[in-house]
Formats: structure tokens, C-alpha cells, sequence
């Protein structure tokens, strides 16, 4: 079995990128999240893989690392907290948003849910990878999906939410 | 008629282009007959491809070399060496305590110590690791550091001609005070060290000689203000030459 080569990666880290840009939503946070993704994906010895399934391993990879590194964030804050001083966590969607307002109503989903369409709607990976990369049963997949959509045309519409659907961190 | 009506997983299929041409067309006409669901169906499957495009040009960041799959192999192997040499440094530490007890322990025992026991004993800790504090490639970096520490050594000889190179130094100090182990290396990776330190009170001036101790060969003298051993190996024939023109050269 060959090792992963590097050119394969190096076609991935576009997409990566833009992956962990709309989880992070900051351009320095995303590049540190590809760069450990590309240093776990080197560090576990990974073999050769075709082009579709090297790219749901990867963007598995990315959004576990996400999820430790958001668990570390609020470990953070609450320690913080705790010291009496708080602190926002940067979110930097401006600059990434306004440039195109048909992104506006995207932005403001859910991390899961803009993870979800990213991976189904943009990259195109199957049900399957999406559930694997996320971590989640495929029938979850199907209804997160049903309801992203749902909640991404609410957006584009303007459509009045429930609280508990607005909030998008 | 019941199987005409899609769940909700396959609709979400419909708008991905996932579902089998057959089912499709099932799926076409039950929408034919509800055109609200229809609607939503096709506005969410404009949404897909109004991110789509919105995002492409997102593929176009400006490289960001510390992402590259080399940049990060590399980094990687360096924090690994990083690692290792820490704990290969922490395993000398240990060594050397463990050996200075060892070595105490011996004096008491023993009436007389073996001329140059610490230089052997240094050859053996410090000749083949990389934990130096000193590494060098010319005799002139290595004649500096000598004489920074030592200020009445005389002139290293050249040992090019014996096919020795020097690679590097550390200092070392003793109950006898500080001494410096220098190493020297030939083609083959073979390396010798030639140790010095100021005269102990047990040999204030140390009659020259050589012995042997297991698989190393010391050759000893004293000469100036300190004294001096060449550690080689016992097979090596090169051994004798280099003595003599240490001896003289120092």
C-alpha cells in the first residue's frame, strides 16, 4: 500500500480551506484547522485513496478537530468566566459575507447545518461520506438535511424564525 | 398507491440528483399533483445552486505555504527530533547522576582508581550521541572553543592526515573540576575523543601510560597544566599514531 502523496493532498487544501472558513467563519482559525488537519492526516501513516473518499476522510478529520477545538473555546470562556472577565469569540463573518450577500442568510445557519449543505450541497460527497465525516447515524443526515434547507430558504426569505432556530453558534 | 408517495428522504434525494431514473419519474409525477411541494422543492434546489455558486470562488484563497503537505512533514519531523533529543538529554542526565554515584561508590571501594577512569567513562556516555555542546566541522571553531575554556591547552593538531575530523566538544565537570571531552571522526563514522582536565589531587601529575577497559583503549599523559587521554577503540591501529601527535602538538 503506498503512503498519501502530497500533490494529493495539495489538491484538497482548497477545499479545506473553505470547508473550515465557513465552520471558523475567520480566516487565520481556518488555516490553523487545515494545518492540523493536514498534520493528522500526515501523522496517522495514511494510505493512498481515491480522489472521493481522501476528501470525506479529510473533511472528517477537519470537523472533528473543530469540534475539540470549539470544546476547548468554551472550556476557556468558562474559566474566564469564572475570573469575572468574559470574552467574545471572534466572529469575523463580515468580511466573508459581505462581499457576497447571497451568503448572508447561509451564514447565519447553524455550524452543523452549514457543515451539512457544504459537504451535500457544495462539495457534493454522498450521504454516507457527509454521515461519516460528521459522525451521525444517515437517517440524521436525511432529517438535519430536510431542516437545513428548510431553515436556509426561512433565511433567504426573510421569514420570521422561532428563537430557538435563529441562534447559529 | 401508497409507495407513489416519497418520504421525506428521497425528496431530499430528488433535489441532490441521488434518486434512480425509475423513482424519479414516480417522484416527478406525485410532485405533478402537488405543486406546493414541488415549489419548495425547486426553491431548494435553487438554494443549492446559488451557494454553489456563490462559493466557488471561494476555491481561490492566496497559498498559505504552512498548509503545504511538505511544510507540515517537515515541521512534524522536527518537533519529533525535538522530543527525542529532549528525552535522549534526560537519559543522560540520569546516566551521568547515576555513574557519579557509581563512581563514588568505587573510589571507596577501591584504594587506587584507574588513571583517566572519567575520560573513558565520558567516551562512553557522550562519543556517539548528538548531545553536545559544541558541534563543529573545522579544527579552527574547534582550537576556539578549547581556548575559551582552557586557556593554557596548546594547539590542536591537524589529524586530517590520520583521516579524523573533529565533529564537536562538550564540556564536562568533576569532583576534579571541568574537563572537556573533544571528538574527532573519521570517514566511517569511527570517532575517538581526546579528554582533558586540570591534574586531580590523586594525580597531580600523572605518569603517561595506557590501559585498556573493555573495549576502549586509553592512552594517557600529562602535559602543561592539565592532563590528557585519547580514548579509541582497542582494534583501531590508528590509536598510537594519534597519541604521539597529540603528545607532541599539546
Amino acid at each position: 500500500m503506498n503512503e498519501l502523496d502530497d500533490d494529493q493532498l495539495r489538491e484538497m487544501l482548497q477545499r479545506l480551506r473553505r470547508f473550515a472558513l465557513w465552520l471558523t467563519r475567520e480566516a487565520a482559525s481556518a488555516d490553523d484547522l487545515v494545518q492540523a488537519t493536514v498534520e493528522r492526516a500526515l501523522s496517522r501513516g495514511a494510505q493512498q485513496r481515491d480522489h472521493g473518499s481522501l476528501r470525506a476522510w479529510l473533511f472528517s478529520i477537519l470537523y472533528r478537530q473543530f469540534l475539540d477545538s470549539k470544546r476547548r473555546e468554551r472550556r476557556h470562556l468558562r474559566w474566564l468566566s469564572w475570573f469575572g472577565g468574559s470574552e467574545e469569540v471572534g466572529n469575523n463573518t463580515q468580511d466573508i459575507v459581505e462581499a457576497q450577500s447571497g451568503l448572508a442568510a447561509f451564514a447565519r445557519l447553524s455550524v452543523e447545518q452549514r457543515a451539512l449543505l457544504l459537504m451535500v450541497s457544495v462539495e457534493g460527497m454522498s450521504y454516507k461520506e457527509a454521515a461519516q465525516a460528521l459522525d451521525v447515524p444517515i437517517g440524521t443526515v436525511m432529517s438535519r438535511l430536510s431542516r437545513a434547507r428548510a431553515a436556509l430558504r426561512e433565511l433567504t426569505e426573510g421569514a420570521p424564525l422561532p428563537p430557538g432556530l435563529r441562534r447559529f453558534k | 398507491m401508497s409507495q407513489l408517495i416519497p418520504s421525506e428522504e428521497e425528496l431530499q434525494a430528488y433535489v441532490d440528483d441521488r434518486l434512480l431514473p425509475e423513482r424519479r419519474r414516480e417522484v416527478d409525477l406525485y410532485l405533478a399533483a402537488h405543486p406546493q411541494r414541488a415549489a419548495e422543492l425547486d426553491a431548494w434546489r435553487a438554494d443549492a445552486r446559488r451557494l454553489r455558486a456563490a462559493l466557488a470562488g471561494q476555491l481561490e484563497h492566496a497559498p498559505n505555504p504552512r498548509l503545504d503537505p511538505a511544510w507540515v512533514r517537515r515541521d512534524l519531523r522536527q518537533r519529533r527530533q525535538r522530543r527525542w533529543a529532549s528525552a535522549a538529554m534526560l537519559l543522560v542526565a540520569l546516566g551521568v547522576g547515576g555513574l557519579g554515584g557509581w563512581q563514588a561508590r568505587d573510589v571507596n571501594l577501591m584504594a587506587g582508581n584507574p588513571p583517566m577512569a572519567d575520560a573513558v567513562q565520558a567516551h562512553r556516555l557522550f562519543a556517539y550521541t548528538s548531545s553536545l555542546d559544541l558541534s563543529v566541522n573545522s579544527p579552527e571553531q574547534l582550537q576556539a572553543w578549547l581556548g575559551q575554556h582552557f586557556r593554557h591547552a596548546g594547539n590542536l593538531p591537524d589529524l586530517s592526515a590520520y583521516g579524523f575530523t573533529p565533529v564537536g566538544a562538550r564540556l564536562l565537570s568533576n569532583e576534579q573540576g571541568p574537563a572537556a571531552l573533544l571528538l574527532f571522526q573519521d570517514r566511517n563514522g569511527e570517532r575517538v575523543s581526546l579528554f582533558l582536565r586540570s591534574p586531580s589531587e590523586r594525580y597531580v601529575r600523572m605518569p603517561s601510560g595506557e590501559r585498556t577497559e573493555g573495549e576502549l583503549q586509553a592512552r594517557y599523559w600529562s602535559r602543561g597544566d592539565y592532563n590528557y587521554a585519547l580514548i579509541s577503540d582497542v582494534a583501531d591501529v590508528r590509536g598510537a599514531q594519534l597519541r604521539q601527535v597529540l603528545g607532541t602538538a599539546l
